[in-house]
């Protein structure tokens, strides 16, 4: 059942990442819904499930989203899912303030990790300026901690039922 | 004789009833006669006005509140009958919306599509129209996906054309779609020439952050002594085997002095890359072509 889910939520994420790059193209590359999947996988099923979340989330934005070297994406996000899962399951995180602040840092790693891992593999590709990553770090921050509020709050709702 | 037999006090009372009776009914039959000949104001009797008097207040009220009854009620039904048509008007108020944003959808389309067909016959090579399915959705790269692909006759490194002028070039193709790489991409590069001098150049990706919101291209290998002013066009070459001589790239924006043996110049894409909803693919490799001066 968990991984019926996370495949839902990826495909719903690919569906929306798509949908938003045809209305707000610019706007779309701010917003890295893939990572929302991976960090609510790390803090609610720990690391295996996050890098298996992030594997496949990762995978399907190079094939679908990213240039010409498949994988960066994949890595990326296998990379940050680990991380997420180890705080999760380490510290407690379930206060909405604590999972803005890992979604926070979670894109802002995915970020820096991408860009380094590309400059490594020497795949030339458009780097954001301070002011963007923090900017992408905040917008996805602020988007998921929304989202996640709403899905636990209908769980909950569904297990009281 | 009963009368005869009753109480000389008795009697008495029974008389005084009578004459007052008769009195108040006397009083009230001369009333009517005088009154009936006698005419008031407007040709009011003064029985009638004194039996108006009396009756009009409850026939006002009465007919004030029936009044006051009908009102609401009219007032009820004519709200309703608002209601209803208000309703009505506003469906018909978005309908006509949304007729009129279809059909300036359709204007805007048939514009784009004209201006590609236009385009097509000068275009020394055949082309076939695309739809853009899907954009990057990262800030790393720059590419769309396209709905045309290997059974539509697409090939790998064909080039992709915009109305403003070059777009990229194919750089995956699936069955039925195929992912390009636009010109803003960093990993990009096309072989260009200065139209006015003939200086040949690459054009190469992006010059500031992926979140500037510019799409300026950086011009590369320029040589210091190359003669290069601000609003030059720049031209494909040809010289890189994949676009074909002449089409336009873009206009230099700015001209630096740069470090070394060249000058660092930045150029403005002719095509608008943030509004891509139809291309132009070359449908076979083109073969090398000269463009006529109609063509830009």
């Amino acid at each position: 059942m968990k991984v019926f889910w996370t495949v839902l939520a990826l495909f719903v994420a690919f569906l929306l990442q798509s949908a938003l790059t045809h209305v707000v193209p610019r706007q779309a590359r701010m917003v890295d819904l893939f990572v929302l999947v991976l960090v609510y996988c790390g803090l609610v099923g720990g690391e295996t499930h996050a890098m298996l979340a992030g594997a496949a989330g990762g995978w399907v934005q190079d094939v679908q989203f990213g240039g010409g070297v498949m994988g960066l994406s994949g890595l990326t996000k296998v990379l940050v899912g680990f991380g997420v899962g180890l705080s999760g399951s380490r510290f407690q995180l379930t206060e909405p303030a604590a999972r803005v602040l890992v979604l926070f840092a979670a894109t802002l790693l995915d970020t820096l990790i991408f860009e380094r891992l590309a400059s490594a593999f020497d795949v030339r590709v458009q780097t954001l300026s301070l002011g963007g990553l923090f900017t992408r770090a905040a917008l996805n921050a602020a988007l998921g901690g929304v989202l996640f509020f709403y899905v636990d709050r209908h769980l909950a709702r569904r297990r009281r039922s | 004789m009963a009368i005869g037999r009753t109480t000389p006090g008795v009697a008495r009372v029974i008389e005084g009833r009578k004459s007052r009776f008769l009195l108040g009914a006397l009083v009230l039959a001369h009333l009517v006669v005088i009154s009936r000949q006698v005419e008031g104001e407007g040709g009011v009797s003064l029985l009638q006005r004194g039996l108006w008097s009396v009756l009009i207040p409850p026939q006002r009220l009465v007919a004030s509140a029936i009044h006051g009854v009908e009102g609401v009620w009219t007032g009820y039904v004519g709200l309703r009958g608002a209601r209803d048509e208000n309703r009505r008007l506003q469906e018909q108020v978005r309908s006509l919306e949304t007729q009129l944003e279809a059909t300036k959808q359709q204007i805007g389309e048939a514009a784009r599509l004209r201006e590609i067909l236009e385009l097509r016959p000068i275009l020394p090579f055949p082309t076939m129209t695309a739809q853009v399915i899907a954009r990057e959705g990262v800030p790393w790269f720059r590419n769309i996906t396209v709905d045309k692909g290997l059974k539509d006759g697409v090939a790998l490194n064909a080039p992709v054309l915009g109305v403003g002028g070059v777009m990229g070039r194919v750089v995956e193709v699936g069955s039925s779609a195929a992912k390009v790489q636009l010109l803003l991409d960093r990993d990009c590069g096309v072989g260009v020439r200065i139209e006015r001098t003939r200086t040949t150049a690459v054009v190469a990706g992006q010059v500031a952050f992926s979140d500037s919101g510019t799409s300026e291209l950086l011009m590369k290998y320029v040589p210091v002594l190359a003669d290069v002013v601000v609003g030059d066009v720049v031209v494909t070459s040809g010289l890189d085997q994949i676009y074909p001589k002449g089409l336009v790239v873009g206009r230099v924006r700015s001209v630096g002095k740069g470090s070394g043996l060249f000058k660092e110049v930045s150029v403005q894409p002719s095509a608008n890359f943030e509004k891509i909803e139809e291309v132009m693919v070359a449908s076979a490799p083109p073969r090398p072509a000269v463009l006529t001066e109609s063509v830009r």
